[in-house]
Order: structure tokens, then sequence, then C-alpha cells
């Protein structure tokens, strides 16, 4: 009976999509505030990276939920896994490839993972990227050796002033007269580093929230022992 | 890019969106349901960056003061950005969950875990099940739980 | 005005804190969630009483729509903004572990919340809902028993399935459109989503944002979330999320919608909804799926309402939206203590008298007895429906009529169960004093509200009419000329 009613939905479903390919017409109608965007974002926002300007500035309040949902998926992680029982099983030792591979990673990732988020505004990447990278760099030495802990408060506390960074560079802005997450600062020369305000910043606080956060969700997930 | 090209990718992103719904309608084990999750959003992002793709556009990047001549719509970018992110979460946090149902009842399959959530439910508030086998270890601990 | 932002920024940043604040002083960290609420309730309502009946938008950024985001803030949204914000103080978790965790969830809840309700935006819309969506997941899973992480996973499935499901209607509405914000949507809807595609797309909402709107058939997983999750949280999803999820539904229907064929979509869902809400919480067994069943079933009269097309039906949806919104979380509060089955709580009455009354005021508000406003809703629900045309109203009148008797029979049949015969082994404990005091205050407010009943009527008749206005939406907005 519930196979039945699934079939039926799924039916459903795919008469629906084969309906709506029938009518969409591929790339007819202009988008309004894209073009809108690549004419003003250089001179209103002056980030090179129009992309990086509609993710901090044009729609910088997405971007702050999605932090916030990163943040809450982390927190309601931690609620559900609890802490890791005592005499749980470890993971077996893993050997001196992975060691050795490990540990000369950890630097270029850092390295890279550092370059992406600072130069967002200039090339593809951004916070978002580039935080994913140092959680990996953060992540792979507790791969390689099973059994070292991640510093869970530190984690904690670099997440925590990250993403009120990321709040207060906005209320600042408020307190300026100006709307909530106004980009502040000089815009500065396009294309150089320095340029675009308050973007850089944004999403050095993006990076390091990110970054600081799945690192944390997965040393949490790694600790929590497989049931034997 | 030509016509075709539009077509094979939106065909793609649907034929992702049908393909994830199924494994979630019409899987039983869990873990499969939540990779149908991770298909479904995938066909969705991509339904979303298609949505205003023009064939012949460069990335709405400035590079060295050149300013390409037909750029592509930064704004779908953004959202697919979003919309990944927020997958992630919601992927890791059900990965969590299920490593707890795993724990508490010993079995992913969606039908024995349905059939432990009614009894766990059922117990809880001290009602039988109507083809429950251990209709007197309900009452008894009832009792117990009263005394 | 644009002060409203705080009613999201505030907690956020407090949740982002806490567990540093907990760090440095367990006591701000217990009480600084409430006292933030607190200020954000009181600057909602100081907001609400500033705006009078215009309505306000505020382009974030300073950016100028529809290149940037924009809060519409009109009553109706300042409302339910602050509904969320209090309804999160009110219904504040109490109990349970790791209550730090707790804690900022709940102040996200809230900050989640108002943006729900403020939101102009399409996409930012589907991003708060998601936010709610992933705080209620967790809220849920803190009962820590092996039901609620089993119920959460289930929810988690359905709930993400629809949100994708409102991803591909939101891909859709852009690709026909070209833009995101509602206002310029409500602008262009008339020729470019008047068509088949948006019709798909509003179907695709539907279910996406009706997951948490208890919409038939996107509400298998209400019974077993709101029996294992803590009795407050299940309050504030039953009570406070539910109403924004259905918010939403009504503002894309009012500026974006107009096709006929979504009013009979949401018409033939909510009897549906109704019927099968009601019959299944007849034949409940235990206290809180009955609740659970009758919470669908009273969605699905506001569904029905809001399917009347116009002013009329908004008006009707919000009176019932309103009442369902001060009674059920006051329901789960009661169900704390009463949590098992109905038989077992035979001379209930006896150890908690107050709760055992309050009970029965909310029944007879529920069913629709006067002079208590749940009367007045339906009353106003059953009018509109009857002015209408189309014989599927009628069928939701009758439907509607139907499900007031089922409520009644099942509702009496606890509530006399109450008063019977004390059985010393199953009675229930008495309730503990917070959820009787905020229970109270509910019913307090519920009662007031009989004397105050025209001045009230009228505001939410104002609330209604501003609510429908679409050009007054496009006008307060005012997106940039279209090339």
């Amino acid at each position: 009976m519930r196979r039945l009613s699934s079939a039926l939905f799924l039916l459903g479903l795919g008469l629906l999509i084969a309906a709506i390919f029938q009518t969409m017409e591929f790339g007819s109608v202009a988008p309004i505030a894209g073009q809108a965007i690549n004419t003003v974002a250089a001179e209103q926002v002056g980030a090179a990276n129009f992309v990086t300007a509609v993710v901090l500035a044009y729609r910088g309040f997405d971007t702050l939920l999605e932090l916030t949902i990163l943040f809450t998926a982390a927190t309601a992680g931690g609620l559900v896994l609890g802490k890791p029982r005592a005499g749980a099983s470890r993971d077996p030792d893993s050997g001196f490839i992975l060691r050795a591979g490990a540990d000369l990673f950890f630097p270029l990732l850092l390295v890279v993972g550092l370059y992406i988020i600072l130069h967002g505004h200039l090339t593809p990447g951004g916070g978002f990227q580039g935080g994913v990278i140092l959680a990996s760099a953060f992540f792979i030495p507790i791969l390689a050796r099973p059994g070292t802990s991640m510093n869970h408060r530190r984690v904690s506390l670099i997440e925590g002033f990250a993403g009120a960074g990321f709040i207060l560079i906005g209320l600042l802005a408020m307190l300026g007269g100006k709307e909530f997450l106004s980009p502040l600062l000089d815009q500065g020369e396009l294309g150089a580093l320095l340029s675009a305000g308050s973007l850089p910043l944004l999403y050095i606080a993006v990076g390091l929230k990110v970054g600081s956060e799945l690192a944390g969700l997965l040393a949490q997930l790694s600790e929590t022992e497989a049931t034997d | 890019m030509t016509m075709d090209t539009g077509l094979i990718l939106y065909t793609a992103a649907f034929g992702l969106i049908l393909i994830g719904s199924a494994g979630i309608v019409l899987s039983t084990h869990l873990v499969r349901i939540i990779f149908g999750i991770a298909l479904l959003e995938a066909g969705a992002n991509l339904l979303l960056l298609l949505a205003t793709y023009r064939a012949g556009s460069a990335a709405p990047i400035i590079v060295e003061g050149r300013i390409p001549a037909v750029m592509a719509d930064p704004v779908p970018q953004a959202l697919v950005l979003t919309a990944i992110v927020i997958g992630v979460g919601i992927l890791a946090l059900a990965l969590s969950l299920a490593l707890r149902v795993q724990r508490a009842y010993g079995t992913l399959d969606l039908r024995e875990v349905r059939q432990r959530l009614e009894q766990d439910i059922a117990g809880e508030a001290g009602i039988d099940l109507p083809s429950s086998s251990d209709a007197p270890q309900a009452v008894m601990t009832r009792q117990e739980g009263q005394a | 005005m644009n002060k409203l932002v705080l009613l999201v920024a505030l907690p956020l940043i407090t949740a982002f804190l806490l567990p540093v604040i907990n760090r440095v002083s367990a006591f701000a960290g217990r009480w600084s969630g409430p006292l933030i609420l607190l200020l954000t309730s009181a600057l909602g309502i100081s907001l609400w009483s500033q705006l009078g009946d215009s309505a306000v938008a505020i382009e974030l950024g300073g950016f100028r729509p529809p290149l940037g985001i924009t809060l519409y803030a009109d009553q109706m949204a300042i409302l339910f903004a602050v509904a969320a914000s209090l309804g999160t103080l009110l219904l504040w978790p109490n109990g349970g572990e790791d209550s730090v965790r707790q804690s900022t969830l709940a102040l996200i809840l809230a900050a989640s919340g108002s943006g729900l309700a403020l939101s102009g935006d399409l996409f930012n819309i589907y991003v708060f809902y998601e936010l709610v969506a992933v705080v209620s997941y967790g809220l849920i899973a803190a009962k820590a028993t092996s039901g609620s992480y089993a119920a959460t996973l289930r929810y988690l499935v359905v709930s993400s399935f629809g949100a994708a499901m409102a991803l591909t209607g939101i891909a859709l509405v852009y690709q026909a459109t070209g833009t995101l914000n509602l206002a310029q949507l409500a602008q262009l809807a008339p020729t470019q989503l008047n068509n088949m595609q948006g019709l798909a797309a509003f179907v695709l909402m539907l279910i996406g944002f009706g997951v948490k709107a208890e919409l038939f058939p996107v509400n298998t997983w209400v019974p077993e979330v709101y029996a294992t999750a803590p009795a407050r949280i299940s309050g504030l999803l039953a009570g406070v999320v539910s109403k924004l999820a259905l918010l939403i539904i009504v503002r894309l229907l009012v500026l974006v919608f107009h096709q006929p064929e979504a009013l009979t979509v949401m018409l033939v869902l909510g009897i549906i909804g109704v019927v099968s809400g009601e019959l299944a919480a007849w034949r409940a067994r235990d206290f809180k799926r009955m609740i659970a069943f009758s919470s669908i079933g009273q969605l699905g009269i506001m569904f029905i309402a809001f399917a009347i097309p116009g002013k009329a039906g908004i008006f009707a949806g919000l009176a019932i939206a309103l009442h369902h919104l001060v009674v059920k979380p006051a329901l789960f509060l009661l169900a704390e203590r009463w949590s098992g089955s109905l038989s077992g709580l035979a001379g209930a009455a006896k150890a908690s008298p107050l709760a055992a009354a309050l009970f029965i005021l909310l029944a007879l508000s529920l069913i629709g007895v006067p002079p208590l406003p749940g009367f007045w809703a339906k009353l106003l629900v059953l009018v509109e429906l009857s002015q209408q045309s189309q014989p599927l109203y009628y069928l939701g009148a009758v439907v509607i009529l139907a499900g007031a008797a089922l409520e009644a029979n099942y509702l009496f049949r606890v509530a006399s169960r109450f008063y019977h015969a004390e059985n010393a082994q199953t009675a229930p404990a008495s309730h503990r004093l917070p959820e009787l005091a905020t229970a109270s205050l509910l019913c307090a407010a519920l009662a007031g509200s009989v004397f105050v009943l025209t001045p009230l009527a009228e505001q939410i008749e104002g609330i209604a009419t501003q609510a429908a206005d679409t050009a007054h939406y496009i006008q307060t907005v005012n997106p940039e000329a279209l090339p």
C-alpha cells in the first residue's frame, strides 16, 4: 500500500516536471537584478568579483543567515551527539604515510585556505570556500592520528567571536545612520588587495567561522564511537 | 554552448530531482534516504543556476581591469552558494541523528525504526498497541512507574 | 523604523556569544537569552504602535530593491514578528540536558521567526525557513530520548524534501521573471507567472512551505514529533512556527500567484486536512497526539479560510490563526503533565483543579462556543464560505461544522474523565508552576479578549485589508524601474 502511494506520488511529480519542462523557455528572460548588479557593482561596492559583491553586500543578510544555519547545525549536532563515552573504541593506527602526508599538507592547506579567503573580492572563492579548506587543514591531523582530540573550547570561542564580528560590522553601519549591513570603509582601488571596504573583513569573519565550525563538527562526529 | 547543451543540462537537473525524490520516497534504509536528499538538493541547486543562464557569457569578475562584454548573472551563483552550505549543515545533522538512532534502536531500516518509534511513543504514554505482543509488559511498567 | 532589523540581529549575536558568556558567568548565561527576547518584544511592540496603519520597507545594506534585500513591515508582519519573539520568551526551554545549547537554539528560533515574518525577498524567506527548520530539529532532539531522535530524523527527511521542492519552485519563478523581490514579482506576475509554470511553482512552494504548516500530505511528521518533543517546543512549533509558514503562503497568494487554481488547490488540501486531522484526533488514545491531530485539523480550517479570495479570506484566516496561536501553546503546556494515555487521566482534576478548568476553557474556545473568541472566528469563516459561489466552498463549510462536532466529542470525553473518581495508581501529578502560570496567562488573554471583541475585530480587519492590498505593497517597496 505504501509502495503504491509512493509510486503514484512519484508519477505525479514526474508529470509535473514534464509539464514544466514543456512550457519553460530556455534563457529567455533577462535577469533584472543580475544585470543591474553587473552594471553598478564596480562603483557601488568596489569589489572586482561581482559574486562576492552579491554575497556580502547586496545579499549580505542571506550570508548572515547561512552562517547561522551552519552554526545551528553544529550546535544541534553537539546537542545530539553529546560527549564521547569513556572507554570508547578508537580507530586503528593510521600508519607512517598518512601521518607524514598530513604533516606536509597542513601548512599548504593553511596557506591555500587563507589565500582564497583574503582574495575573495578579487578572484573566485571567498570565505566559505577558504573556510572549508581551513577546516580540512585542522581535521586531517585528527584523521592521521586517531585519538587526538580537538580543543572544542577554542573552536567554540573562535566560532562565537567570528560570528559576532560579522553582526557587529553590520550593526556598526546602523550606528552611522545607514541601514544594517551597509558596506563601510573606503572602497579603495578596484582590483587591489585592500579594496571593497569592509567586504574582506566580512569574508575573514566568515572564513574563520566556517573553518572552525566544520572542523569542530567533523571532530565531534569522529569522536562519537561507532556501535559495535 | 548551444541550445542542445541547455537541454541536456535541464534534463540533468530535473533528472537529479526525480532520482533524489525517488530515493527518498522509495528507499527503506535511512542512509539511502539521506543520499536521496543530497541528490535532490543537488538537482534543485543546478536548476537554480540554470535559471538565467546565457550562452557565451563570461564570469562576472573584472580581471586586470578588463570588463567582459557579456557577463553571467552573479545572483544565482550567490544563491546556490547559500543553498549548498545549508545542505551541508542539514546533511551533517541528519548523519548525527542517524548515528544516534542506530545506537538506540540497533537498526537503520525504516520500517523497523517506525515500529520501534511507535512502541516508544505508546510505551511513554502507557497505552498498548493493538497488535502488540508485549501488552502485559506495558501494563507492568506503567504500574511500576507510578509506584 | 529600521530598528526592526534588531529583532533579528540582537538575538543572533547573543546566540553566537552565549557559550562565551556562559563561561564567564553562569547566571548571565541563563538570563541573557530571556532578557534579550524581552527587549526585542518590547521594541517590536513599540514599533508597532509607532507605525500605526501605514507600512514601511527597510532596504538592507542601503541597496535599492531588487538589487538588495528588503524587509517589509506592515501590521501583519510586525504582529507575527513580535509573536515569534514573545512566544519563544513565554515557552523558553526548561529542563532537559545542555541548557546552554538549548538557549542558543531558542534565541535563534526567535530571530528566525521574526525574520520570516518580515522578509520581502523570496530567497531570503527560503533561507529563514530553513533556519527555522534546523533550529527545530535541534530543539526536538534535545529531549534526548530514542523516540525523539527517530522522530526528528523522520521530520528532517520530510522537511528537506519540502525545502528542495520549494527551491525548485523558486528556481522556476526566477527563470520566469528574473527577480526575487516580492514587490517586483507582484508587478510582473500578471504577465509572466499567469501560466502553467507559475502554477507549478506555486504547487511546489506550497508543498515546501506547507511542511511546517502541517499541510496534507506532508504532515506525516506531526504526531510523532509532537509526541516525543518537549511539550514547550511542541507548543512553539504548533502555535507559532506553523502560523509563520502559513503567513508566507498567504503572502505569496496575495502578491504573486493570482490564479484561481491556486486557491482551489489550497481549498482541497485544507478540506482533506480538516477531515483527516479531526478523525485521527477522535481516535487518538494519548493526550499529546490528540492535540497534535487537532492542530492539523485547525490548520486545515485556516487553509480553507485563506482559500477565500480577497480581503475576506485573509480576515477570516487571521482570526482563526490568532486564536490558535494562543490556544495551542496553552494546551501543550498543560500536556506536559498529562502526556500519558487518555484513560490514565481519570481524576486529574483532583490533583490540578486549575489546569482542568483551563482545559475546559480552551476546549470550549477551540470548538467554538459563544462568547469565546473561537466561536466568532469560526462563525466568520462559515459566513464568508457561505457567500462564495463555488460548491467546493460549501463542502468546506460542512466539513468545518462536522469537525467542530467531532472536536466537541473528543474534547469533552477528556474533560469529563478529569472529574471521574480518581484512580490512585494512574492519576497524573499536579502541574508545575511555570507551565501553569504561562497557561493561565494565555487563557487570561483569551478570556479577556471577549470583552474587547469589537475593537479587536476591527483591528484584525484593518490588518487584513492592509495585507490584501497588493498595490500598496508595491508602492511601499517601490522597486527600481524595469529596464
